[in-house]
């Protein structure tokens, strides 16, 4: 995640001001979904460019090395080469923005990773995941070991005890949530923080990325994620520096969708690497 | 695996990631045009009707020009046609209990289901509308609005006992216009037992479609027909025998203008631009498209608007270029318009957005209302306060506070001053195709020889005709105007006369200067009135009433002069009494929260002063008629302009010296004279909210003719007495109705 804003004068007075009208938020969320679909050659260019978006996610209690292993070579190779080839699109050297895992599997993913020879980053997730609900020392080592294990990328989960008392903390990169709460990533709260993200900008001219991260299973979801970003922010927004989707299952989706634009029929589940 | 498709393309996309097209198939439609040989006719009672040596016009694709088929343009035998096939089913359609109407709506909007992409695809592509606007909005809405009201109709007999339906209903449909304006109007009337004869502009293919759907049902192929002709034929429609009421919906613009607070004008001017250059417009049939077209020829207004607004001073903001042989206009914002130019008055064409600026709320509200327009409004703001308070203000049907263009089949849509004041939805949508049971039927033309430019315009001379033997004391001498009796501009006087001849007295001889006066009393009363909440208002006619009781021996014995018994005098005044008690309390429970689906929170539906009204009052009856039509108007906080019964005025002057006493200046102001003269000032007054007449047959018809100078609502006798001493027509909902109107507002909440 190259672009640090500079940041700015921490100003509360910016964020008490917000008003948020929540009935037309659900309209214009809903308006989006249906009205920018993109079908067929358009179709599978923004799917592959979705794919660049990927933090493709292993956040599970008994990841492993051999697990995380795979997970860097599908990251590497996340769609199949004679795909790509149909659609003149392999030598443009597509991978997933990053490989995402917690802080004890770091180690594992740069090893993989560098097995494969695959330079993409390698973000953890960090401070108390997914609760945020330990001391600040820790949370800090926690970042600190991250980092020495080789992550370049840290996913912080704020003190949402103190936000709920209007205590905020800037960010130059904000995710919809965890992806562990049994609500995540949502078009209406992702229009808020994304009107947020552009108020911010017009202000002080730095540009926050932006991350959901949470439910997004289908390449349908994951499309509606990338118009969503270009009505709301533009398409300079649309580049792996400033927004990522959190998955771990999208990336089957959107290779079936491809070998069905590719071929013309639908895949079987065999026909597909697993990841 | 070998790929079997190759695209180079994606490529290129890859690194743009632009939109691409995503064509939605219309071959339904055009195999539906193939069943009708691609030569559109009318749709009566059931069948297709193809007429032989009629004109026809092309039905083309606004897009690209593409010939899609040709339309017969129908005469006024083919009208006459539609009538007796509405005319004769009628009969049955009406009598069938509410029940079985219920079920055959229902049987129509799974219909509409079942056909709803032919629907849709067929809509977009003769009118170049978005599929998405058509297909998520307009299908959707029109099944449910065929669904609640065979809700309606389903308890037509309970709620609605004491109303019958109108008769056969005359629809006048404008070009460019959107099939649910059809289904607005005839999901009432069909409810309520009403039939339909639709006129709808050539070209327009959809409205024959769902005439045909309906009429494929089976049992009741006439309740709705449909016409497809040029404007023109709408005369002959409405004069059309047998023909009950006329429904006509002008065309629509559907542009906006934008009031914006100074202090937030910047932030709100880029905001909107931003917004308004992602807008993407182009062939309708596309499904990723937020703009098509409104009908062929809308882009052209569109133009002229804006080129005339730039030559007038504004300054022009157009999302997107476009070429300027293309079919579209883009998103345009207009902003520095000098409020008195011409482009400042005129409605805005769509896609155009017209910004101001205001500083205060009230400035906002005064340059709101400024317009003859008065249909539907929303308040964008974060202060509940003031949007309330804009809310309650604006002279609109429809206010939507922090939304726009929410509509409901539960909620009331409609409007007031020129944008017209018929409903549309919800409970008052089906009153516009009801009346009180009893109504006699309407006769094509009530006289057919009426001047218009005569009638009432002389007031013929009255001379001295001997002492006045009236009952002592006399009321004051004058006209009730501001509070106060006045001395009349034309400084005559007219006899009055008891039923056997003798001279009772005399009355001023009110004229148009008067009326003016009288007009503009009753203005600066009424926002007082409006202010005052229902109880104090039913306070005040309590009080009147009180004032009333204590004059029923004089009014009485007024009233055996007149030739009424004694017995049933006392009982008059009583009756007049209760009346005005009564109405007060009625008046407080007018207005409830309605609670509509897709939408968190309520719904207010608010029943508001109409402003001044002006009353013509009955001959007969001369005091229990006046207080009948007076009591219900001030109970909803009317401020009233009244011409009291011609054969004697003087109950109503008996009255006006309680009232000068007990009212505010000006809320009734009372004139006296010619009723003719003064029906026809009246009528012609642009400034009165509203006008009753009850009186001749002529004096109706006038009544009508000139009120549609502004489009104020009238209710006229036609010259048929009424039942004051019945519960039924002297003190009936019907009062209540048409005292007040309503406002629709949306209040949707989260946080």
């Amino acid at each position: 995640m190259a672009a640090h804003s500079q940041g700015t004068e921490f100003d509360l007075s910016w964020i008490s001001k917000i008003q948020v009208n929540q009935p037309a938020v659900l309209r214009r969320a809903q308006q989006i979904q249906a009205r920018r679909t993109v079908k067929k050659e358009w179709q599978a260019a923004w799917l592959l460019k979705a794919v660049t978006f990927i933090d493709l996610t292993t956040l599970s209690g008994d990841d492993t090395f051999s697990n995380i292993q795979r997970l860097c070579y599908k990251a590497k190779y996340p769609i199949r080469e004679d795909l790509l080839k149909a659609l003149n699109m392999h030598d443009k050297g597509i991978t997933t923005a990053a490989v995402c895992v917690y802080p004890a599997r770091v180690c594992d993913a740069v090893k993989a990773l560098k097995a494969v020879g695959c330079n993409i980053p390698v973000a953890s997730v960090a401070t108390g995941f997914p609760a945020g609900q330990t001391h600040l020392k820790t949370r800090l080592e926690e970042i600190r070991l991250a980092v020495e294990d080789g992550a370049s990328e840290i996913d912080v989960v704020i003190n949402r005890s103190l936000v709920l008392t209007g205590q905020w903390e800037g960010s130059n990169f904000i995710k919809t949530s965890t992806g562990k709460e049994t609500v995540n990533a949502t078009f209406p709260v992702a229009i808020v923080m994304l009107r947020a993200i552009r108020d911010f900008f017009w202000k002080t001219g730095n540009k926050v990325g932006f991350k959901p991260a949470g439910g997004i299973r289908s390449a349908k979801d994951s499309l509606a994620w990338l118009s969503l970003i270009k009505e709301e922010l533009g398409d300079e927004w649309l580049k792996p520096e400033l927004f990522r989707i959190g998955a771990s299952s999208l990336l089957t989706d959107i290779e079936r969708q491809i070998y069905h634009h590719v071929t013309g029929r639908y895949a079987a589940y065999h026909d597909l690497p697993m990841s | 695996m070998a790929a079997t498709r190759a695209d180079f393309r994606a490529r290129e996309i890859f690194t743009t990631l632009e939109y691409g097209p995503v064509p939605e198939s219309y071959a339904c439609a055009l195999a539906w045009l193939d069943t009708q040989d691609r030569c559109l006719g009318h749709y009566v009672n059931g069948k297709w009707l193809k007429p032989v040596h009629r004109d026809s016009v092309p039905c083309q694709d606004p897009n690209t020009g593409e010939n899609l088929a040709t339309c017969l343009q129908a005469q006024t035998e083919d009208v006459a046609a539609a009538v007796e096939a509405a005319r004769n089913s009628f009969l049955s359609w009406s009598k069938l209990p509410g029940s079985g109407r219920a079920q055959h709506l229902t049987r129509l909007a799974k219909m509409m289901q079942k056909h709803q992409r032919l629907l849709w695809t067929l809509e977009s592509l003769a009118t170049g509308r978005a599929i998405r606007e058509v297909r998520d909005g307009d299908v959707a809405l029109a099944q449910q609005l065929l669904q609640f009201h065979a809700v309606q109709a389903y308890t037509q007999e309970e709620a609605l006992a004491g109303w019958e339906p109108v008769g056969v209903v005359g629809l006048i449909l404008p070009s460019r216009f959107s099939f649910l304006e059809m289904m607005w109007r005839i999901c009432p009337a069909l409810a309520v037992g009403c039939t339909v004869v639709a006129l709808v502009p050539l070209a327009s293919p959809t409205p024959l479609l769902l005439a045909q759907l309906a009429g494929e049902l089976g049992p009741f192929p006439g309740i709705l027909n449909v016409i497809s002709g040029p404007a023109s034929l709408g005369p002959a429609l409405a004069s059309c025998p047998g023909v009950q009421k006329v429904a006509f919906c002008g065309a629509i613009e559907g542009g906006l203008r934008l009031l914006v607070q100074e202090s937030v004008w910047d932030e709100t001017m880029k905001r909107l631009q931003v917004r308004m250059g992602r807008l993407r417009s182009g062939h309708g049939l596309d499904g990723a498209v937020d703009m098509g077209l409104k009908g062929p020829g809308a882009h052209v207004l569109a133009q002229d608007y804006v080129r005339e607004a730039q030559k007038q001073g504004a300054q022009v903001f157009q999302a997107g270029d476009m070429p300027s042989d293309s079919p579209f206009c883009p998103p345009t914002l207009v902003s520095g318009l000098p409020p008195a130019s011409p482009c400042a008055q005129a409605e805005v064409p769509w896609p155009l957005v017209t910004a101001s600026a205001f500083r205060t709320t009230k400035e906002a509200l005064a340059m709101a209302n400024g317009t003859p327009r008065g249909g539907s409004a929303s308040v964008w703001s974060e202060r509940l306060g003031p949007a309330l308070e804009l809310g309650y203000g604006l002279h609109v049907g429809t206010v939507w506070i922090n939304a726009h263009g929410l509509r409901d089949p539960a909620v009331p849509t409609g409007g007031c001053k020129e944008s017209g004041h018929s409903w549309h939805g919800g409970l008052d949508g089906l009153y516009e195709y009801l009346q009180p049971l009893g109504t006699p039927a309407r006769a094509r033309f009530i006289c057919e020889n009426l001047n218009y430019d005569t009638f009432g315009l002389a007031v013929p001379p009255a001379l001295p005709a001997g002492p006045e033997i009236g009952p002592s004391p006399a009321p004051p001498y004058g006209l009730f105007v501001g509070g106060r009796f006045q001395a009349p501009g034309s400084r005559s006087s007219r006899p009055i006369r008891d039923s056997s001849g003798n001279l009772l007295s005399y009355v001023a001889e009110g004229g148009a200067k008067d009326v003016r006066d009288a007009v503009e009393a009753a203005h600066r009363a009424a926002p007082g009135w409006a202010g005052q909440s229902p109880g104090a208002r039913a306070a005040l006619l309590c009080a009147l009433a009180a004032a009333l009781e204590r004059r029923e021996p004089a009014l009485a014995s007024r009233l055996e002069r007149q030739g009424v018994e004694l017995q049933a005098a006392k009982a008059e005044v009583e009756l007049s009494v209760r009346r005005l008690r009564a109405c007060g309390a009625q008046a407080r429970a007018q207005g409830h929260t309605l609670q509509v689906a897709g939408l968190r929170g309520p719904v207010l539906r608010l029943r508001e002063p109409l402003g001044v009204l002006a009353i013509v009052c009955p001959d007969e009856r001369p005091l229990l008629a006046f207080v009948s039509l007076l009591a219900p108007a001030l109970a909803h906080g009317n401020t009233v302009v009244l011409v009291p019964s011609g054969t004697c005025p003087l109950f109503a002057l008996e009255v006006c010296q309680d009232m000068a006493t007990l009212f505010p200046a000006g809320l009734v102001n009372v004139v006296t004279g010619d009723r003719d003269h003064l029906t026809r000032c009246l009528a012609l007054h642009q400034d009165i909210q509203a006008l009753w007449y009850f009186g001749s047959a002529q004096g109706s018809q006038f009544v009508e003719w000139a009120s549609a100078g502004n489009l104020k609502p009238v209710w006229v006798n036609r010259g048929c007495p009424r039942a004051w001493d019945q519960e039924a027509e002297g003190a009936g909902p019907e009062l209540g109705l048409r005292a007040a109107r309503t406002k629709a507002l949306w209040l949707p909440m989260g946080d």
